[in-house]
């Protein structure tokens, strides 16, 4: 009796060490998952309770909801700016330093060190600079664009602090790839008679592409959970014009009490980062390629 | 490296220091507007340096408001939030990597399952639980979601993975326990990547925003990355205490990142840490 309790013992101990995990997957990401996708399917009452299954009434109305519309749309605005720009500006960082000569380390801290900076404290920061009025933006650039009034303005500056925040990570994967480009190509291009432009083009950019890529894929996800810049900067005005998908199911769901809206964003952008993880897995095994 | 730089070589140099000092900027302007008088707020042309270095704008933001007590409250959520986190983790990790049982695959793509699952668009449903719980305003409310991180656990997996089975199998000829091989063995040999990853993890929680914000009605428990945007003082003009607070919340970080630079960047460079 004895051996086979400690025998049990052995064989249960294991999983000991894999209950706190599994608790916690189930308490805070499956159960909170599965519980959306109902929720969404259902009229829900104001204390989380589901009423009675709807079907996919939930989602005609909200993909007739022109408010729905606006985040949508807005959210795809905002990274159609916001990955362009940030790959551009990390490129060009990168291309100025990646190869090793002096300063370049002190650029290269220069670069990454919006990295130290977390994103309330670097919301704030960009909301006194781009203040119409009293910011130093406008003034230092001798324009007088009225950036938190103008619907047309107003997700540039959540553009331009999405990019300051990413372009840490983002430029340091890039210098890593840069410098991962085999020298000895690089230089036949150069022994060729390749200019800059070409040897950038044709050798450097088709090398780093895969990196190009999985940068590209983290950060289409990413902008699908742009909320809290938002919240911060513009609480989605002027008028709507910087209310994205996370933040206005952040207002259905606590504002206004609307659960089972609140989960059919949800699930919109559920689906959403998951078509866009999978394409970022499916870059990722050829994301950085050191030698 | 050659000490002669070339004419171009200067040239990019000269312009990514240009950049770079773009780049900064905003860190600048936190520090020095922390130092600003309500006049140089909205004097015209804007200032970019302070008058004085009065420490007036800090004095006020730590006696005036409740930013020491949100200091306070997200060193704690942050401390405990790291160090459960890398129990939860190791104690998972070290499991796949050394015991044998049955479904273990399946139970670590169970758990490294959740990383497909936004926390974000999960805060709706967690709300929920948390405050049937009756978690909201604690702290173990606020630290709850951040306590498993399949990242991690798979990456200390990965460097479990490197001990040597040999060790595992003396250790057990001479009566160690599994736990004991655990702590006595498995974790001094990994100090390193422990230590990374539970300073990566404080960081992590020390800087979100949206959950704390939800899970925190009482001011009282707020944590600082949701306080400080909240310090909102009456007169609209008023910044100097904010950015003395904004300044406060940098410093720290700031001297912790340039130290940690290189382990950073390595890090990165290795494919290390991502997410």
């Amino acid at each position: 009796m004895e051996k086979r309790s400690a025998r049990m013992k052995k064989t249960l101990s294991p999983y000991l060490y894999f209950v706190p995990a599994l608790v916690l997957a189930y308490l805070f990401s499956y159960h909170p998952f599965f519980k959306t996708i109902a929720n969404s399917l259902s009229l829900v009452n104001f204390s989380g309770k589901i009423i009675e299954f709807v079907g996919l009434e939930n989602f005609q109305s909200l993909f007739t909801d022109r408010n729905f519309q606006t985040s949508l749309v807005n959210t795809f605005r905002f990274a159609l700016f916001f990955i362009p720009i940030d790959l551009v500006f990390c490129l060009v960082c990168a291309l100025l330093v990646y190869r090793k000569r002096r300063f370049n380390a002190l650029n290269e801290t220069l670069f990454i060190m919006p990295m130290a900076v977390a994103m309330s404290s670097a919301a704030l920061v960009f909301k006194a600079i781009f203040n119409p009025t009293i910011g130093v933006v406008n003034h230092l650039f001798g324009i007088s664009i009225q950036w938190f009034n103008d619907p047309a303005w107003a997700m540039f500056t959540i553009v331009f602090l999405g990019v300051w925040m990413a372009m840490g990570l983002d430029f340091l994967l890039l210098v890593g790839a840069l410098r991962s480009v085999p020298k000895h190509i690089v230089e036949a291009a150069e022994i060729e008679g390749a200019g800059p432009v070409a040897k950038f083009f044709r050798i450097q950019l088709p090398l780093i592409s895969p990196t190009i890529l999985f940068i590209v894929s983290t950060r289409l996800r990413d902008s699908m959970l742009l909320s809290g810049p938002v919240m911060v900067m513009t609480s989605g005005g002027p008028y709507r014009s910087t209310q994205t998908l996370v933040y206005q199911m952040y207002i259905e769901g606590f504002t206004a009490g609307n659960y089972s809206k609140g989960s059919a964003i949800s699930v919109v952008v559920f689906v959403l980062t998951f078509l866009l993880i999978l394409l970022a897995f499916r870059f990722e095994r050829k994301g950085v390629f050191y030698q | 490296m050659n000490p002669f730089m070339k004419r171009s070589d200067i040239v990019k140099a000269t312009g990514a220091t240009m950049l770079g000092l773009v780049v900064v900027f905003p860190i600048y302007y936190a520090f020095s507007a922390s130092f600003f008088t309500i006049g140089e707020f909205s004097t015209y042309p804007p200032t970019l340096f302070p008058s004085t270095l009065s420490l007036v704008n800090y004095i006020r933001a730590l006696t005036e408001s409740m930013l020491a007590r949100f200091m306070v409250n997200s060193l704690v959520v942050s401390l405990v939030g790291s160090l459960l986190r890398m129990i939860v983790a190791i104690l998972a990790a070290f499991a796949v990597a050394f015991l044998k049982f049955k479904g273990k695959q399946l139970l670590f793509f169970l758990v490294l399952g959740t990383m497909m699952l936004p926390g974000d668009a999960l805060i709706i449903e967690n709300y929920l639980t948390i405050s049937r719980l009756g978690l909201v305003d604690s702290y173990l409310g606020i630290m709850s979601v951040y306590l498993l991180a399949p990242v991690q656990m798979f990456m200390l997996r990965q460097s479990f993975k490197t001990i040597p089975l040999t060790y595992r199998e003396s250790a057990a000829i001479d009566g160690c326990s599994d736990f004991k091989f655990l702590t006595s063995i498995v974790l001094p040999m990994s100090r390193p990547i422990v230590l990374t990853l539970s300073l990566h993890s404080f960081v992590t929680i020390w800087n979100t925003y949206l959950w704390p914000l939800l899970v925190t009605n009482n001011p009282e428990m707020r944590t600082v990355q949701v306080g400080i945007t909240m310090l909102g003082y009456a007169d609209s003009l008023d910044y100097g205490p904010i950015f003395a607070a904004i300044s406060l919340l940098l410093l720290p970080s700031i001297i912790i990142f340039l130290l940690m630079r290189k382990k950073i960047v390595e890090g990165i460079a290795s494919g290390a840490i991502v997410g």
